[in-house]
């Protein structure tokens, strides 16, 4: 095809293809290699201590309880809201649609906010929390809450066109020859969805982990207590720690490649993202 | 026996189906014939179970089972566009209705196995067994849908639109393929079909539907021959109309006294309906005359588009191809042998 273009615009090709390579090394790869080496920069060992440092521990293992929390709640929200958007006709649908894609409207940290007007001290709920004793707001409670605010679009949005162009016959079909509701899911509708739910499900895992804003506004920054990973990179960033500092990012840097990685080659060997789903 | 007695559906304003009374007999071969949107689909959904009517009921057998879902109705189901599972071989496909069974009554993995096997000898496509779906050309597809419903036994067998995606040469094939499986397998079958020619066909009985109504219930033969609407003869077969004016059992056409009995009784304007094959060449100045505009070979005989009467409506006529076809552009005459008068409100309904 290229061959058949005239000298002209295979130029002006040359010429787009080389814009967008400096831009995205400029804005992409330049900051990659420098959050590298900037945490290399006193060598591997001083590396490896800033990770093994206790605060930087408590916060990976926030990072991760997080996850571990928010990400199977969201697989949850996202089957029922794709299927019932997919395969039942009701009132409100398309309202409820654009209710799920509000969190991606919002900035996160009005997603924040929202909680600490909610459950903080002089909130609605916080008297009340108060005198029983549960504390959200600057504890772990409210950093999984805003977490899970932020995050609950991923899987439904992947879900639900895919879903909505599989349409309901292979259901009815399986219903029809006497399954369950419940087996009809188990082995027709998963599998049918399983690799968008494994595309959703990684992107809001790498959104769990790398939120910043929400979370910042309800953690209160307790060290080793209620810091997740980035919130832990800003704190040592601030203390001009810079290797610690970039130290943690490289993971949270790291854990970004993998899910770029792991999303590529999802979408190669499954042709996913181009409208089919095998 | 399957019976529907005053079944009503409609979706938001619109009446999918309206007061349907319909016996399906056992063993019977029934098509569901109509345009699109005449809800034939929707009927045949009824029936199975996967959509419910606002009034009415179904029975099977005398037993009540309006309310019943799917599941418990014991209907195989052929879905349009095959539904097959993606993920799954045409074995386990065709072995899915046993395997989620309640394990009381689940047969053992081998057993589900072979009885796939047979199954899939009975659709001929032994050998095909491994693989999946999408190594299918859609007429193998079509038999594997066939066989996955067959699997749980049902007592009745519902198709919907079966040939619709599928070629006309396989079309054919699979079609008496079909029909021999319901009488060998003493199926009570019910289809779903937009294509008048497929229904005559196949079906023992043809219930025609328009616009949530049913039209008629007859044989092929009745519904072809003496369709009871202008809807059915219209529908059913190719037809020509001419608008005519019906006075004391006889009827004129641009002031042409067409010499066929008018059965029913009534003055005004009306529609006459002719097929093609019912007409003979007459004399000039005898019957209709007919200015030809196109001719081509239709099987045994020449079938000749024209307009009736130098400018009047067009109607297409067959003749016999023994003889030289008429050229384009010339006139020729004929005499309409076998007809059918409709009110004009009829029309308009």
């Amino acid at each position: 095809m290229s061959a058949r273009l005239p000298h002209r615009s295979a130029r002006a090709r040359r010429a787009l293809i080389a814009l967008a390579l400096a831009f995205i090394g400029f804005f992409l790869v330049l900051p990659l290699v420098a959050v590298f080496a900037e945490a290399l920069a006193k060598g591997l060992a001083t590396y490896g201590t800033a990770l093994v440092e206790p605060d930087a521990v408590s916060a990976i293992k926030l990072t991760l309880l997080v996850a571990a929390i928010s990400v199977p709640l969201n697989v949850v929200f996202g089957l029922c809201a794709a299927w019932a958007v997919a395969k039942f006709d009701f009132r409100g649908k398309s309202v409820l649609v654009t209710l799920i894609d509000l969190p991606f409207s919002v900035s996160p940290v009005v997603a924040g906010l929202v909680y600490v007007l909610l459950f903080g001290a002089q909130g609605w709920f916080g008297p009340w929390l108060v005198d029983h004793g549960v504390r959200i707001i600057f504890a772990v409670p409210g950093i999984v809450l805003a977490t899970i605010l932020v995050t609950f679009p991923f899987v439904a949005r992947e879900l639900i066109p895919l879903m909505q162009e599989q349409g309901r016959a292979d259901e009815e079909a399986a219903l029809a020859l006497g399954a369950t509701g419940f087996k009809t899911f188990l082995r027709v509708t998963l599998p049918n969805i399983r690799w968008g739910l494994l595309y959703g499900v990684l992107l809001c895992n790498a959104r769990a982990m790398g939120e910043f804003g929400a979370v910042s506004v309800v953690s209160g920054h307790l060290r080793g207590l209620t810091n997740t990973m980035p919130l832990h990179v800003e704190i040592l960033y601030n203390e001009y720690n810079f290797v610690a500092a970039f130290a943690v990012a490289s993971l949270l840097a790291l854990l970004a490649l993998v899910t770029l990685v792991l999303k590529t080659s999802l979408e190669w060997k499954f042709g996913y993202g181009r409208g089919s789903a095998k | 026996m399957i019976s529907l007695h005053n079944i009503s559906k409609s979706f938001g304003a619109f009446a999918a189906l309206h007061d349907i009374d319909l016996t399906v007999r056992d063993g019977e071969f029934l098509a569901l014939l109509g345009p699109s949107g005449s809800g034939k689909t929707t009927l045949l959904r009824i029936i199975a179970g996967l959509a419910f009517p606002d009034e009415g009921h179904v029975r099977f057998n005398g037993e009540d089972v309006t309310d019943l879902p799917v599941a418990e109705r014991k209907v195989g189901f052929v879905f349009q566009q095959y539904a097959l599972f993606k993920h799954m071989t045409v074995l386990d496909n065709i072995g899915f209705g046993l395997s989620v069974r309640r394990r009381a009554q689940r047969p053992a993995k081998s057993k589900i196995r072979a009885r796939a096997r047979e199954l899939l000898d009975l659709v001929q496509l032994d050998g095909l067994g491994d693989r999946y779906p999408a190594q299918l050309s859609g007429g193998q597809q079509q038999r594997v849908a066939l066989a996955r419903a067959l699997a749980v036994e049902p007592q009745l067998l519902l198709l919907d639109e079966p040939f619709g995606a599928l070629d006309a040469k396989v079309r054919k094939e699979l079609r008496r393929w079909l029909r021999q499986l319901h009488e060998q397998m003493r199926l009570t079958s019910i289809f779903v079909t937009h294509d008048q020619e497929e229904a005559l066909e196949l079906a023992d009985r043809v219930v025609v539907l328009n616009r949530g109504v049913i039209e008629q219930i007859g044989t092929p033969e009745e519904v072809y021959m003496a369709p009871r609407s202008g809807f059915v003869s219209g529908f059913v077969g190719d037809c020509n109309s001419l608008p005519v004016t019906v006075r004391g059992n006889r009827a004129q056409f641009d002031g042409i006294t067409i010499d066929v009995p008018v059965e029913r009784s009534f003055d005004g304007p009306a529609r006459l309906d002719f097929r093609p094959h019912d007409v003979a060449p007459s004399e000039r100045d005898v019957g209709l005359p007919l200015q030809v505009s196109g001719v081509y070979r239709r099987g045994g005989s020449w079938r000749v588009e024209g307009s009736v009467n130098g400018s009047g409506p067009l109607a297409e006529i067959d003749l016999d191809a023994d003889h030289a076809p008429p050229q384009i552009g010339s006139r020729l005459a004929f005499t309409i042998t076998r007809a059918r008068v409709f009110p004009i409100e009829e029309r308009a309904r």
